[in-house]
């Protein structure tokens, strides 16, 4: 694009003079500088993504045993078990409408926090808690919250007279899903809202001002300065929740931990249940919805920027 | 256009870096086999307990460490990690020297292990308790070295049961259901039978209740899954809950040890299918629970069967190895060892000499009365591994309302039978 810095071009012809120009490295210094890092990578990323696909091409007994090559089999079993549509349901379910509520609360309680008032520190401390603590702990401890028996949700809603007998969040099947999605935004609202926090304090006052002069209502105001002005932000938002979100695994994992089958599962999950729980138990298998899983996520992303135009919104 | 492409890629490599870093999660476990090596064996051990497990292998180490000079590596991983990390083990050619599970056949078959005439000293074979030599053994060879054992019984709470008039145990399951319906009706949220058909451990109660039909899972070398009496066993599983309404809220989403024990833990539910280690914790942590135990009530009237479960100790062909091995299995089954550890997690003796010594226990007569005769779950065939996974896996919700016992089954039994 247009936007080429005369940077570089001047750093190489002084660099013809000097050899060297300060600021410069060369290949192997750069090398030895980012090494670590790369080491890291290729041991933490590449290594074992060459392993998932290698896997994925190959054929393991029940306990793990490589018993050869498998050429796209363990795809093709993947691709056409009978559960794959329904998982594929719930993940698009899980991932819609967590993104969604979770950009939407976000969006309320980032205006709340950063409004001035007595105590906001408190406050901003209090919602990042969800996010400091481990997923897993946080998962348990709704499950506990959730129990059909003994948990604080069903006596809460009994003591206020809500409901008059326990619902079952976890076992029945109209709330299994909506119970983790719960859980799900709860956990995903801390780091969104922070993001818009940030994102409103970078807006300038003096727009503001302008507007208030001009006569602009607080809802004109949200809507046509506020929120273009929010949409880098919002952007990333939406993008680092669909993958977060997507990947997640302890949420579904423990909450839907005691049901039977895989209604309730979504990709990430149900490619764990492949491999170690279900009658399959087949390493190549999931390693094929690995692939797949991968796929999905990087064509929901894309598809999410085309449709946002993520080039206008760039310019702005 | 140049920089478009370039935060496109930042995003896409992003998305692929955490997608990639959970889907390998499986995958990526270092490997180093110590091929020839004798100095060092590698033991992973399945934790029982989170204190008697590491106790007392950690002496066994200790011992067996000074008695061979051979380093014995211990890990002791828990039951729900297990079959993950042994998969791994397996399939990054980082094999253990000895592995504590709950299958052996899959691992036999794959041609992976000792025997035991290669392996184990002759006398401690015949010190086995046969039944669990029998379950051992695939095709002919004895590679499943049973560490332990566990027979299940019913558990019923004696207060609830005098508070709704019941002075006995059920011994048929007519008075079953009949006691359950009053242990229910003293209303309170009490529950008259706590039955857990979630993935936990559902193939378990679904064995103890056929065993005590005339069911099995095989016979004379076939699978009889979907046989009449399965299928019989399954449905009046299925109307406890739905028509009889004597369990707790929806069983097949309630697993054994968070949902069934607990209840029966609290004191709110009359009858529970347990075992030792139950028994351990009401003893020590439920105290103000009353409880005895009593046989299973026979669905056909016969003679009450106890199902029984066996965990193993195998052992995998490494160049150089057998010795440690051999030492391993020596020490292990030696009466000092195995029983101090077994009598430590509550559960049963797997040896005749452990039977004897553990004798003079009063309140484990009820089990090892019926050991010798003790019915197991066909462990000895591979496919089983994978039928007890779709069992756990979906029995559930074949005694949902709107489940179909005989068409689950049906499944099962082809399933079955397409593995062969």
């Amino acid at each position: 694009m247009a936007s080429v810095t005369p940077g570089p071009v001047a750093v190489t012809r002084r660099s013809r003079r000097r050899r060297r120009a300060p600021g410069t490295a060369s290949l192997l210094e750069a090398l030895l500088w980012l090494a670590p890092a790369l080491v890291l990578i290729l041991g933490v990323v590449v290594y074992p993504a060459i392993t998932l696909v290698a896997t994925s091409f190959n054929k393991y007994s029940i306990i793990g045993l490589r018993l050869g090559p498998a050429g796209f089999t363990n795809y093709v079993n993947f691709l056409t078990s009978p559960d794959l549509l329904q998982v594929v349901w719930n993940t698009v379910v899980w991932v819609a409408l967590v993104v969604i509520l979770t950009i939407l609360i976000s969006l309320a309680l980032a205006q709340f926090l950063s409004k001035e008032f007595w105590g906001r520190r408190v406050v901003r401390w209090a919602v990042i808690v969800p996010w400091a603590s481990a997923l897993v702990i946080s998962s348990q401890l709704f499950r506990l919250m959730f129990d059909y028996y003994h948990g604080i949700i069903n006596q809460a809603l009994i003591t206020v007279g809500i409901i008059h007998r326990p619902i079952d969040w976890l076992g029945d099947s109209h709330y299994t899903m909506p119970s983790m999605i719960a859980v799900g935004v709860f956990v995903s609202i801390p780091f969104t809202a922070y993001l818009f926090v940030a994102g409103l304090n970078a807006i300038p006052t003096d727009v503001y001002e302008a507007a208030r002069i001009d006569g602009s209502s607080a809802w004109q105001t949200y809507r046509q300065i506020t929120l273009p002005l929010l949409r880098p932000a919002i952007l990333i938002g939406v993008v680092l929740n669909m993958i977060y979100v997507f990947n997640s695994f302890p949420i579904n994992w423990i909450l839907n931990g005691s049901n039977p089958g895989f209604g309730n599962d979504t990709l990430i999950t149900y490619m764990y249940k492949l491999a170690f729980k279900s009658a399959q138990h087949d390493v190549g298998e999931s390693a094929a919805a690995g692939i797949f899983n991968v796929f999905i996520i990087l064509i929901a992303v894309g598809i999410y920027l085309r449709f946002v135009n993520w080039r206008e919104a760039e310019k702005k | 256009m140049k920089k478009k492409y370039l935060r496109w890629g930042a995003v896409a490599a992003a998305a692929t870096v955490t997608s990639l870093m959970l889907a390998s999660c499986g995958a990526s476990a270092p490997s180093s086999s110590g091929k020839g090596s004798v100095k060092s064996i590698k033991v992973v051990i399945a934790e029982y307990s989170k204190d008697q497990t590491p106790k007392f292998w950690n002496a066994f180490k200790a011992k067996y460490e000074k008695q061979t000079g051979i380093k014995l590596n211990l890990q002791i991983i828990d039951w729900n990690d297990l079959d993950q990390q042994s998969s791994t083990m397996i399939q990054s050619g980082d094999v253990p020297d000895i592995l504590n599970e709950n299958a052996y056949a899959s691992y036999a078959a794959d041609g992976l292990l000792y025997n035991s005439d290669q392996v184990l000293p002759a006398a401690t074979k015949a010190d086995i308790i046969p039944a669990f030599v029998k379950s051992g053994t695939y095709k002919g060879k004895f590679y499943g070295m049973p560490d332990l054992s566990s027979a299940r019984a019913l558990f019923y709470n004696t207060d609830l049961f005098s508070k709704a008039g019941i002075t006995a145990a059920p011994t048929t399951w007519d008075d079953f259901v009949a006691d359950a319906k009053k242990v229910t009706a003293l209303g309170g949220g009490d529950v008259g039978y706590a039955q857990p058909l979630g993935p936990e451990e559902a193939q378990a109660e679904f064995a103890i209740w056929l065993f005590n039909n005339g069911g099995d899972f095989k016979a004379d070398g076939k699978w009889t899954l979907n046989s009449a009496a399965n299928v019989k066993t399954l449905e009046f599983m299925k109307s406890l809950s739905v028509t009889d309404k004597v369990t707790q809220n929806n069983p097949g989403h309630t697993n054994r040890t968070d949902g069934a024990f607990s209840l029966f833990e609290q004191g709110k539910a009359g009858m529970v299918v347990g075992f030792s280690p139950l028994q351990g914790a009401l003893d020590t942590q439920y105290k103000s629970v009353k409880y005895a135990i009593a046989p299973m009530p026979s669905g056909d009237g016969a003679a009450a069967q106890t199902y029984g479960v066996t965990d193993y100790l195998m052992s995998f062909k490494k160049t150089g190895n057998e010795a440690a091995v051999k030492a391993f299995y020596k020490l292990y089954y030696s009466p000092s060892e195995i029983n101090t550890w077994i009598k430590a997690e509550g559960f049963l003796p797997v040896t005749q000499s452990g039977l004897k010594e553990f004798a003079s226990n009063t309140s484990l007569k009820v089990y090892l009365d019926t050991l010798p005769n003790i019915h197991l779950t066909p462990t000895d065939d591979p496919e089983w591994d994978k039928i007890a996974l779709t069992i756990k896996q979906n029995i559930g919700l074949a005694v949902a309302p709107n489940g179909d016992p005989k068409k689950f089954l049906d499944d099962l039994q082809a399933q079955a039978e397409a593995g062969k």
